[in-house]
């Protein structure tokens, strides 16, 4: 009765009706009668109703607008993350569900609260979660949040391949891959145009060239890359390759051989300062004719074709080997960021060739068509000389191999590196793909192909690797 | 991997409240999904978000494309760009890998500004420290009437203007830097170089005035 009093009399404060002590008697019969006793209490039980109501329509609204960030996935790539309940604040939740995932390619395990799966389709992945909570009836409509999870295209996806063209005069093969023997061993060279060429249909700057002198004796062995964001280094890397080839083709003859002969065989039997200097001299002398007549015939290219030389940069590598009785004789030049390997029969030591043309920023790199080069103090320093037993691979190879395999120019002399390397080639590789150096082997080329499509994210250059094994 | 990082200098200063804002947010949220498109730019771009208002701070650190979440940002306080192209300076120089010769550095970063007000700070020593830092190249916007060129010119050759700072301009202006950051993270790859200035960016739509 207490209650319904102090219900009735705030009920009447507020439509201001006061009552008079003559009145009191008859407000003690009215509080006291059923009916309003009734009615009170109804009144108070709806009110209660509409408070709860208006605190669980604010906690679902809460729920919904709540934002929940869920990392992205990506086409094709194994995702899994947890939608946290507890983390969420949501453990008046009593019951959820996710619907609609069927063509995205997750699902969602509600025990864990774990979504997982791979995702099938790029773009904004809306996520239907459904629930109710604490309070509602057990026969309520579920409420709906939408949960956005970002699903990133699958990177290799989005590279086009788009045939270069066929009716531009220095169209070249966009993939090559040959094998053949070299001296006593097999060569296997393989080239390909990069992902970034083939997304806007442009061409392989990278080239090649080899050939096995039969009356010399000496096997010659180039690669070059064009320079990108020139018009025609595409040419440049292929002339500069054939240059060196015919170069040492007619003009590395018989005579001037002979005397260089007797010079390795005694510097063989005994090295002193006196054979070391023969022969840097000649490595000197005939290299650097070689390199220069390089030049001079690619700027005699680019005035007939009415072009500046620039627009042919290419940088070069190239080896001359001749095998001896006693061993082999390996002569190199290089100019530019292309490494050559020689490493030792037993695969414990690693002799780089030639060092690197390597810009602080990238980009620094130097070219077989600058003449000032040719002026540089360190223009001798681009010579390589060795004379070894046997060797186990002499590999030579452009920036698209050497940038994500080897990252920096310091790991091409850790003998370490050139194992993983090794590794890599022979099937230690994400793709399984498994280049096989038995000699006997006649799918090498093809396999060295298909060992180049490796994927690394950010290196997408053209790819050329020649490896003398 | 060499990364390409990007920085957005954005003023989220009281003047920038309403449409503006909101145009900023839908202008990065749609210049991410785009390069998330270019393969390129979902390899190597970057992307770090500092706002500035009575205060700055790097509401995003540089983070890839594919893991780039936009977070929420509200227009509030004055325009303290000095304490910006500090913060700027400092995170380049935290952030950005440099090389050595057990790694291969990041390539110079790239850094968009967007203000249209007047800095309320003492922008020129922050702009001291900003200039010690490599930069590929600084793109400078000023948005509608309110921004002073003149400033913007001091701290990059590259000024931009908008006319107005409705979501249709700013708009334009996203979409721009879109393609600048394409074109960048396609040269890097391509040909081993980094865009240096304004002339090698695709050109700016009409309603992007070059201040010369």
């Amino acid at each position: 009765m207490e209650d319904t009093r102090k219900y009735i009399e705030a009920f009447f404060f507020q439509h201001k009706i006061e009552v008079p002590p003559s009145k009191l008697s008859l407000f003690y019969d009215f509080i006291a009668n059923e009916e309003n006793i009734n009615s009170v209490k109804i009144i108070q039980e709806n009110q209660k109703m509409i408070m709860a109501n208006w605190t669980l329509k604010t906690r679902i609204d809460d729920i919904i607008s709540q934002s929940v960030s869920l990392p992205n996935g990506t086409v094709n790539k194994k995702y899994e993350s947890k939608i946290d309940f507890i983390k969420l604040g949501w453990n008046d939740i009593i019951y959820s569900e996710i619907i609609d995932l069927e063509e995205s390619g997750l699902e969602f395990n509600n025990e864990e609260e774990i979504i997982f799966g791979n995702p099938l389709i790029s773009g904004d992945l809306n996520i239907k979660l459904l629930f109710r909570i604490d309070g509602e009836s057990e026969d309520s409509i579920l409420n709906e949040k939408t949960i956005t999870i970002i699903i990133n295209p699958d990177p290799k996806s989005l590279w086009k391949e788009i045939e270069s063209d066929k009716n531009d005069p220095y169209w070249k093969e966009d993939n090559v891959a040959v094998s053949s023997n070299f001296l006593d061993k097999n060569i296997v060279i393989a080239s390909k145009r990069g992902r970034s060429h083939a997304n806007v249909g442009s061409f392989r700057d990278d080239d090649f060239a080899f050939k096995n002198i039969e009356n010399t004796g000496w096997s010659v062995i180039a690669v070059s890359d064009g320079a990108g964001g020139y018009p025609v280094t595409r040419q440049g890397s292929k002339l500069v390759c054939e240059f060196v080839i015919s170069y040492f083709k007619n003009n590395f003859t018989n005579e001037s051989l002979i005397d260089f002969d007797e010079t390795l065989l005694n510097h063989h039997n005994k090295s002193d300062e006196d054979s070391s200097k023969k022969i840097s001299h000649f490595v000197y002398d005939n290299l650097s004719k070689a390199a220069w007549s390089v030049h001079k015939q690619l700027e005699e290219f680019a005035t007939k074709s009415e072009r500046p030389l620039k627009d042919f940069h290419s940088t070069l590598i190239f080896a001359l080997v001749k095998k001896y009785d006693f061993g082999y004789a390996i002569l190199t030049f290089g100019i530019g960021d292309c490494p050559i390997g020689l490493l030792n029969k037993d695969l414990t030591e690693i002799k780089l060739m030639n060092w690197l043309d390597v810009g602080e920023f990238g980009g620094g790199t130097r070219f077989i068509t600058m003449p000032e080069i040719f002026q540089s103090d360190k223009f001798s320093t681009r010579f390589g000389f060795k004379l070894v037993d046997d060797f186990s691979y002499l590999m030579l190879m452009t920036d698209g191999i050497y940038d994500p395999k080897f990252v920096v120019e310091a790991n091409l002399e850790k003998i370490e590196k050139w194992n993983e390397f090794l590794e890599d080639l022979q099937g230690k590789n994400e793709d399984n793909c498994k280049v096989d150096f038995n000699k006997e082997n006649a799918e090498i080329a093809h396999q060295l192909s298909t060992w180049m499509d490796f994927w690394n994210p950010g290196n997408h250059d053209d790819r050329t690797l020649a490896i003398i094994y | 991997m060499r990364r390409l990082p990007v920085y957005l200098l954005l003023d989220t200063s009281g003047s920038m409240s309403g449409e503006p804002i909101e145009a900023v947010k839908n202008g990065v949220q749609i210049m991410i999904s785009s390069l998330r498109q270019n393969p390129q730019a979902i390899e190597t771009a970057f992307l770090s978000v500092i706002t500035f208002d009575s205060t700055a701070q790097q509401i995003i650190p540089l983070t890839d494309l594919a893991s780039f979440q936009m977070v929420d940002i509200r227009a509030t306080g004055v325009t303290s760009l000095g304490e910006a192209l500090k913060l700027v300076a400092n995170k380049i120089d935290s952030e950005v890998q440099k090389t050595t010769t057990e790694q291969k550095g990041d390539w110079k970063p790239l850094v968009f500004i967007m203000t249209d007000g007047i800095p309320t700070d003492d922008w020129q020593s922050g702009l001291n420290e900003f200039r010690k830092m490599k930069v590929a190249f600084t793109v400078a916007c000023a948005a509608g009437n309110g921004a002073d060129t003149n400033i913007l010119k001091q701290i990059t050759d590259n000024v931009v203007s908008l006319d107005t700072t409705d979501s249709a301009s700013i708009g334009k202006f996203f979409q721009w830097v879109t393609a600048s950051i394409g074109v960048s993270s396609t040269k890097v790859e391509d040909s081993g170089k980094e865009v240096t200035g304004l002339n090698e960016l695709p050109p700016p739509p009409s309603e992007l005035n070059i201040v010369v």
